[in-house]
């Protein structure tokens, strides 16, 4: 949208887009750091589904404002929490941008779905049952407005007035209505599928470590 | 209970299907299968800005631009007959060309003539068998001639010329009289037994009689670009204003505005058919009754800024001013108040110019031409008994059609089932495809209507004094590159920004890149410069929307940044 409009917010120089890139890259990786190790295997897991969401998106650049990574943070965010669902959205954002055009506003689209993922990890979208489908849709559908105002503050650069910026949202309604429409689709149709992929299986090693330590406090 | 409310809700969707249904079978229409392509001729550059004329076997067609202006003779067959090419007149040619049956008058003796209007304010008077010159005379410029049609009175022809209007023996040209109103453009003079009425770009709405003499009859805030329309209920002029029109019903003795009604940006010419007058802009065709009032019969969404058909069977044909479009058509067949349909004749691309009807050697001809230099011309089919004919299947449209239908009845079906987890998918995706296909057209009307509820601040360009003076009031585009302000002016006719910047680009020699998106056309690079992308800005407002889908004034400045 922004690139057929011509909006763009402020032009970073070299380097400024390489201070911008090293500093998202190690949020990231900070994200991902946790005290406890973690399998391999799940760090190839969240890599490749950083991979595949990425590779989604920028398959379906042809379609305006059809974001499946919105749907995608969020259930990344319930399922595995905040940490990994912010470094997911960061990555996401940073790996299809390289393809779909890098600049000022990648910041704002990794901020917009780490926010989401956060808000997913905090909102109870999954029960004992799986996903909470209402609650999905809900979420899913007020997180494409929310996803649009944030990147919507990339265009502010000083020159722009707050009516002009209220009118500029006023502009962009029709596709916040289409990626509402999008989202609400990816989670109706893959949400519980989604969300069931992401479900962390309990290790025999855990389950050993568990039993362990109950029997020493018991002790 | 629920079982009731379900069949109730399947009586619901089900004729939807069938509504459907009877549409996309009559998406075709009833004009193409009435009449086929018989030749096309290219002439490879230039626009085809007006409607041919036929004369004895002959298609003239007038086209405009930077190569070659000519006026082209064509048999009925294809063939060139003869060219008559003025390479000093500036540029897009628009008046209509005039054929003047021979005559005497006080003034001389005339034989069949050609009268073609130019910009650099040449009349001609031309011999339709052999594009000869019988007479040439030179009018005044400034910035451009001749853009106007012209009206034959007996043995002279009047003229609107750029700043006045004036009156001119068929015989040999000589001027009878000319007399100063406003700049005009595309203003054209209407006689009636009161005089002659012209308006020009100040929204002045000229009075001049027979011997002359000229008074300003009203004053719109405003442009006047066609020749008023004379109908029973008063003269009808369609006033040009920045972001809209309004169709004004005057007074013809007294100049006293008797209705009003608003319309689109950017109007077309109106035409007078009995006692309807159609008009057109940019969002609609409008069909007005004018009695001894007017009143709006029927409005029809269109876009169309130039010339307006009527067909000998009463149909109006319109051609669509936009990149990809086919033309618009009113039929007064099925209803009085007139059906719209669209035609594909086969050329797409920017157009004024309306059709050309004539009939030879018992077959009626329908003849189109538009920007791309293309002329096709159609011929009636004899009526036959329905056969089956093998047309070009869009598989795209209908693919989608019935994808669509698909998950429509699926809807019904789950919903009848009381599946509600598949009932929501199913709706969704269908939802999701709904507004996908609507998006282009809802945009850019959402667009249109918030700049309308919130204009934006504009702010003004200035004017160097280094430009020449015939930039004035004409269409200016100025591109703004790594510091460097490149500045065209004296364009005209040009009715969005994308068109007006496509031309701006050639005549400074730019390369011009652009990418088609779904919102519109997004200029990827002017001159080599792409950067981070175009903004551009309308006598100081920015746009926000694509540039196809911005309309332009003229006078307007343009402005493009590089980001």
């Amino acid at each position: 949208m922004f690139q057929a409009m011509g909006v763009h917010g402020p032009t970073l120089s070299p380097l400024a887009s390489l201070f911008l890139d090293t500093f998202l890259l190690a949020t990231a990786f900070w994200l991902l750091a946790k005290p406890t190790k973690r399998p391999v295997l799940d760090s190839l897991f969240l890599a490749s589904l950083v991979l595949s969401v990425s590779l989604i998106r920028v398959v379906m650049q042809p379609l305006p404002n059809i974001q499946p990574v919105t749907v995608a943070a969020l259930l990344v965010g319930a399922q595995l929490g905040a940490r990994r669902g912010a470094a997911f959205a960061v990555l996401v954002a940073m790996i299809s941008n390289f393809f779909m055009g890098h600049g000022w506003w990648t910041v704002f689209q990794a901020a917009g779905w780490a926010s989401i993922a956060v808000f997913g990890s905090r909102l109870p979208l999954i029960t004992v049952h799986g996903l909470h489908m209402r609650r999905a849709i809900l979420a899913s559908v007020l997180g494409a407005l929310w996803f649009d105002l944030v990147v919507s503050l990339s265009i502010l650069d000083g020159t722009i007035g707050f009516g002009e910026f209220l009118i500029y949202l006023g502009h962009g309604l029709p596709f916040d209505l289409l990626h509402m429409a999008g989202n609400l689709v990816f989670v109706v149709w893959l949400g519980s599928w989604f969300a069931g992929l992401l479900e962390e299986k309990t290790t025999l090693d855990e389950v050993e470590f568990a039993a362990v330590n109950s029997h020493v406090i018991d002790g | 209970m629920i079982d009731l409310n379900r069949r109730f809700a399947a009586c619901f969707f089900i004729p939807l299907l069938f509504v459907s249904l009877t549409s996309a079978v009559q998406s075709s229409s009833s004009w193409e299968q009435e009449n086929s392509l018989v030749w096309e001729y290219d002439f490879e550059s230039g626009f085809i800005s007006t409607a041919p004329i036929y004369h004895d076997g002959k298609i003239i067609v007038r086209t405009s631009g930077s190569d070659e202006p000519s006026v082209t003779a064509l048999s009925v067959e294809g063939e060139l007959i003869w060219k008559y090419t003025n390479s000093a007149t500036l540029s897009n040619d628009m008046s209509p060309l005039v054929h003047a049956q021979a005559g005497t008058s006080s003034c001389g003796t005339w034989p069949e003539l050609i009268l073609v209007g130019w910009t650099d304010g040449t009349i001609d008077a031309i011999h339709p068998d052999n594009g000869t010159v019988h007479w040439s005379i030179q009018t005044e410029v400034a910035g451009w001639g001749i853009t106007s049609v012209f009206s034959i009175e007996d043995g002279d022809v009047i003229v609107p010329t750029r700043t006045g209007v004036g009156q001119y023996c068929l015989a040999d040209g000589q001027q009878q009289w000319w007399v100063e109103t406003g700049l005009g453009w595309r203003n054209g003079v209407t006689a009636t037994p009161q005089g002659y009425f012209s308006g020009d770009e100040k929204g002045n709405l000229w009075k001049i009689t027979p011997q002359g003499n000229a008074t300003v009859l009203s004053s719109f805030d405003g442009k006047i670009r066609h020749p008023p329309l004379e109908t029973n209920a008063g003269l009808l002029v369609h006033v040009q204003h920045p972001l809209n029109s309004s169709i004004v019903l005057v007074n013809s003795n007294n100049g006293d505005v008797i209705q009003e009604f608003i319309s689109g940006p950017s109007p077309a010419m109106p035409v007078l058919q009995n006692e309807m007058v159609i008009t057109g802009d940019s969002s609609s065709l409008n069909i007005f009754s004018c009695q001894n009032s007017c009143e709006l019969i029927n409005t029809f969404p269109h876009h169309t800024n130039g010339e307006i058909g009527v067909s000998p069977d009463g149909s109006i044909v319109a051609p669509t001013n936009t990149p990809n479009a086919n033309w618009g058509m009113i039929s007064f067949v099925e209803s009085r108040d007139g059906s719209y349909s669209q035609i594909d004749i086969g050329i797409y691309g920017y157009g004024t110019s309306s059709p050309l009807w004539f009939f030879e050697r018992g077959a009626n001809y329908t003849v189109f031409g538009n920007d791309q230099s293309l002329l096709r011309v159609f011929q009636q089919i004899e009526q036959q008994p329905p056969s089956f004919q093998q047309e070009e299947f869009d598989w795209g449209r209908q693919g989608l059609l019935f994808v669509m239908y698909m998950f429509l009845s699926m809807s019904a079906i789950f919903f009848l089932n009381g599946n509600s987890e598949w009932f929501l998918r199913s709706t969704s995706v269908l939802f999701l495809l709904i507004i996908l296909l609507i998006l282009p057209e809802l945009s850019s009307q959402w667009s249109k209507t918030f700049d309308e509820q919130f204009p934006q601040e504009s702010l003004d360009e200035d004017w160097n004094e280094e430009w020449p003076e015939s930039w004035l009031e004409t269409q200016m585009v100025t591109f703004d590159i790594e510091g460097q302000t490149y500045t065209v002016g004296g364009l005209s006719g040009y009715g969005d920004v994308y068109s007006l910047t496509e031309a701006a680009t050639g005549e400074l020699g730019f390369e011009f890149t652009a990418e088609k998106t779904e919102i519109g056309w997004y200029i990827s690079s002017i001159n080599g410069h792409g950067g981070d992308g175009w903004e551009y800005f309308v006598d100081g407002t920015k746009g926000v929307v694509s540039a196809d889908k911005t309309p332009v004034d003229s006078p307007t400045r343009v402005r493009w940044v590089s980001v």
